[in-house]
């Protein structure tokens, strides 16, 4: 979801000076944050609240549970991935969106009860018009909104299908998805878009740029994406695709910068609306770090690797309306200065629809490292990993006042800003 | 070949003034000059003007009934005067009209814009008007990515004329047409509309005015007027239509894509429309898998319609066009519901009466202030200059006088008296808009 936020520039003694009194809020709206001007009742905005409830019943999952190499079982009720986000957004004077997102999702540690329970994984405000769109605070890091993969959970494969951030511990695998971005997409004919952004990945290892409480920008960079025509992605042959350059500020002494190169899209193998076939890739190329081993898990997101990525799915839709998708996702990646640390990857994944929204899943996950990545993962040589349960998804408006701007009316007809 | 895009309020030139107070003399007119002169004295001393109007300056048309009211009641008058399967004969005339269907943006009032189905560029479409009897054909051509046709309300034709989707006709899809052919009877104001998806495409544009003009024009008989007002009366959510519009575009360009791909073509069924033969085969796809939307839940607080916009000829307050008249003057007023609420529109100030119901001549006019205005009726009124200056004429189901909820605004517009100062009315009417 990405609805964008108002938030005027002008300081509140301005107008106070001038003895506008009536502008101060009301004594439920001073329970609120300060804002710069104290907004009077207005008209509400427009409410978004969405939501997607992934649970499953995991079975064989051994992930660092084996230092020396052999091998474990497990199982778990996993609810991680489970998240809540709501957005207003409100047409703005001159014919903007303004927006604020905020939203949780559940943690791995979530399954166990310890830790850090829920990460904030959407909080931020977004502005835009016809030609422009900025945007700043936690959300999707933009080097992640490429190519998406269809597998359960966005980090079943995260190593192949991420950019990883070379600031994590790896404890928590969301800080390769979601980082602190401060950006401004330009498009023409809101069909090519090019993304500039500068980046704070969560640093979690206080080894790179002071403590770990750094919250200083460590990464930049730019992309560029091409998008079909919305509603039309089941019979037009390229869906999208892109490619982007990051630049990592690692310290010298884990290696040195790590530059990133990464290109990708969807394509319809059969354009269909009853049996859509499409076929999803993804580059992942880093170079420009000196690392040569693994000291750490992090490590393995610092050196310098090459990781491909792939899906194919099919999604039957017999009346127009989907009934149940399969898909096979694989990624290898290697890395070009650390040898026997090659992966691969592969996630086949069944989806079954009960309803709208709600769907019944099965997973089966495999992945096999090489030996040295394997000893900075701990020991897990091999990984397998059945999943089995229901996906909740919905996406709902309260007063619906603000359309999309990148809408089939808009981008075949004149522009409007409603 | 005729083209209108004429707008629907139409002027005709006015009624020339009388020469002197003997030009028009009638008990009417003294009556008023007797209770005006008092009224105004008042006036007069309450706005400290010195100089009194003179109220018996009446124009002739509304003193000077040509005669009185002759509808009839006939128990066999719904009956078409015409067989509606007839065919044009030769030396008969054929007005002919060119109808063409877009996607375009119409603009209600400043700073709101809405992407709408359009009849030639313009909503509401362009008012037809013809004379009773005599034929009309209409060729229909979809330049849009939806399916339309054409419903003529209030016409008695051919069954194969009337515009129903899979009921009399298949609809006309993108690139295709489709030509109407039909006698204009019976006489009256009537209005068409797209018949295909009913509840989204006639509140996304595709409504107009068809006047079928009375050989022997009871009305005019009795109320001389000169000048004949059209207003379609309709009201648009914008935020569904523009969801639903995007979505419907969306399935049309993507039927269109289909269209011109061999392999995407053997994919095409009804059943993927919702389209189906008869019950039988529809229970047969149910038994398949086919699960109809209203199963579910495509209902909700987000999901009902809720009008924020409530328009006059597609326009709504202060972007009204008034109403002129001028003192003495009869006008003609055709109201048309050409949306999907009633409303109830009041005359500040006046009486007036109200002559035509669906087309038909009333069998006696009905003096009121208030109008009932349902979906899908008709309702003509005349308006008589009986009392100078600026007034309001409005809905008075109030919340159809709101723009996105914001008083003033939607169905108001003004009766103005041209003539309002020379009977000493000189408070100038100022447009509101709420800050």
């Amino acid at each position: 979801m990405r609805t964008p936020l108002t938030r005027a520039a002008a300081p509140a003694f301005a107008l106070a000076a001038l003895g506008f009194a009536w502008l101060y809020p009301s004594q439920a709206a001073a329970q609120a944050q300060q804002v710069p001007i104290p907004e009077q009742p207005s008209a509400a905005p427009q409410i978004e609240i969405a939501g997607t409830g992934v649970v499953t019943l995991d079975l064989g999952r051994s992930r660092n549970s084996t230092p020396d190499g052999g091998r474990a079982s497990g199982s778990q009720v996993n609810l991680s991935d489970t998240s809540l986000t709501v957005g207003a957004a409100q047409r703005l004077y001159k014919g903007g969106i303004g927006s604020l997102t905020i939203g949780g999702l559940a943690l791995d540690q979530t399954n166990t009860g310890r830790g850090t329970q829920v990460f904030l994984h959407q909080a931020f405000a977004d502005y835009q018009d016809q030609t422009l769109e900025a945007y700043i605070g936690r959300t999707d890091q933009p080097t992640a909104q490429i190519v998406t993969f269809p597998t359960l959970r966005g980090d079943d494969l995260i190593t192949f299908t991420d950019l990883l951030d070379p600031f994590s511990s790896g404890e928590n695998v969301e800080e390769h998805r979601y980082s602190n971005v401060a950006a401004v997409t330009l498009n023409q004919k809101l069909t090519t878009f090019e993304n500039f952004h500068v980046q704070h990945l969560i640093d979690s290892t206080s080894t790179n740029l002071g403590p770990s409480t750094g919250t200083g920008l460590n990464s930049y960079g730019a992309s560029i994406q091409r998008l079909g025509l919305p509603g039309l992605e089941a019979v037009e042959k390229v869906v999208s695709y892109g490619a982007g350059y990051e630049h990592r500020s690692v310290g010298r002494s884990d290696g040195g910068s790590s530059e990133a190169l990464y290109a990708g899209g969807v394509v319809n193998l059969k354009p269909s609306l009853v049996n859509l076939v499409d076929l999803r890739v993804l580059d992942n190329y880093t170079f420009g770090n000196n690392l040569s081993s693994f000291r750490s898990t992090t490590d393995t997101f610092r050196a310098n690797s090459n990781a491909v990525t792939a899906a194919v799915r099919y999604l039957h839709s017999p009346f127009g309306k989907p009934a149940y998708q399969v898909s096979l996702t694989a990624g290898y990646k290697s890395y070009s200065k650390v040898s026997r640390a090659g992966s691969i990857g592969l996630a086949l994944t069944g989806v079954k629809r009960l309803g709208d929204g709600f769907d019944v899943v099965a997973q089966y996950v495999y992945q096999h490292r090489g030996d040295a990545l394997s000893n900075a993962y701990g020991g897990a040589r091999e990984e397998n990993a059945l999943q089995l349960g229901f996906v909740f998804n919905f996406d709902t408006l309260f007063n619906r006042s603000v359309g999309p701007r990148r809408s089939l009316l808009n981008l075949q007809h004149q522009y409007i800003p409603n | 070949m005729k083209l209108f895009h004429k707008k629907s309020t139409e002027e005709t030139p006015l009624p020339e003034e009388p020469k002197s107070r003997e030009a028009a003399p009638s008990d009417v007119s003294r009556r008023q000059f007797m209770t005006g002169a008092v009224g105004a004295a008042g006036a007069g001393l309450l706005l400290g003007q010195s100089a009194l109007p003179t109220w018996a300056d009446t124009a002739a048309p509304m003193d000077k009934p040509a005669t009185v009211w002759d509808a009839e009641f006939n128990p066999a008058g719904t009956a078409p005067q015409f067989d509606p399967r007839e065919m044009p004969k030769a030396g008969e005339v054929i007005h002919k009209f060119a109808m063409e269907v877009t996607i375009g943006v119409h603009e209600i009032v400043p700073g709101i814009k809405a992407h709408m189905f359009l009849f030639n560029g313009s909503y509401p479409g362009p008012t037809l008007r013809v004379p009773e009897n005599e034929w009309v054909e209409v060729t229909l051509t979809n330049k849009s990515p939806e399916n339309h046709t054409i419903h003529w309300h209030g016409m008695m034709l051919a069954n194969e004329m009337d515009g129903v989707p899979f009921g009399t006709q298949w609809p006309v899809f993108t690139g295709q047409g489709y030509r109407y052919l039909f006698r204009a009877q019976p006489a009256g104001t009537h209005f068409y509309h797209c018949h295909v998806m009913t509840t989204l495409h006639q509140q996304a544009g595709l409504v107009g005015a068809l006047i079928v003009e009375a050989k022997d024009d009871i009305v005019k008989k009795t109320f001389p007027y000169t000048r004949d007002y059209t207003l379609l009366l309709s009201e648009i959510d914008t935020n569904w239509v523009n969801e639903q519009l995007n979505e419907m575009t969306g399935m049309g360009l993507t039927m269109n894509a289909m269209n011109g791909d061999m392999k995407l073509m053997g994919e095409m069924n009804g059943r993927m429309m919702g389209w189906f033969q008869d019950k039988e085969a529809f229970l047969k796809a149910v038994k398949d898998g086919y699960i109809p939307a209203y199963t579910t839940a495509m209902v909700g607080p987000n999901r009902v319609i809720t009008p924020n916009f409530f328009m006059i000829n597609g326009k709504s307050y202060p972007m009204t066009d008034p109403l002129l008249i001028r003192k003495g003057e009869n006008i003609r007023v055709r109201l048309i519901g050409g949306g999907m609420q009633p409303h109830y529109f009041h005359l500040h100030g006046h009486d007036f009466w109200h002559i035509c119901q669906d087309g038909a001549p009333l069998a006696s006019p009905v003096r009121m202030n208030t109008i009932p205005v349902f979906p899908g009726t008709t309702s003509d009124i005349v308006i008589q200059g009986t009392n100078p200056g600026s007034w309001h004429f409005h809905d008075h189901s109030d919340l159809a006088t709101t723009n996105n909820g914001i008083h003033p605004g939607g169905m108001m517009t003004m009766l103005m008296y041209e003539d309002e100062e020379k009977y000493g009315v000189t408070f100038k009417d100022v447009i509101q808009t709420n800050s």
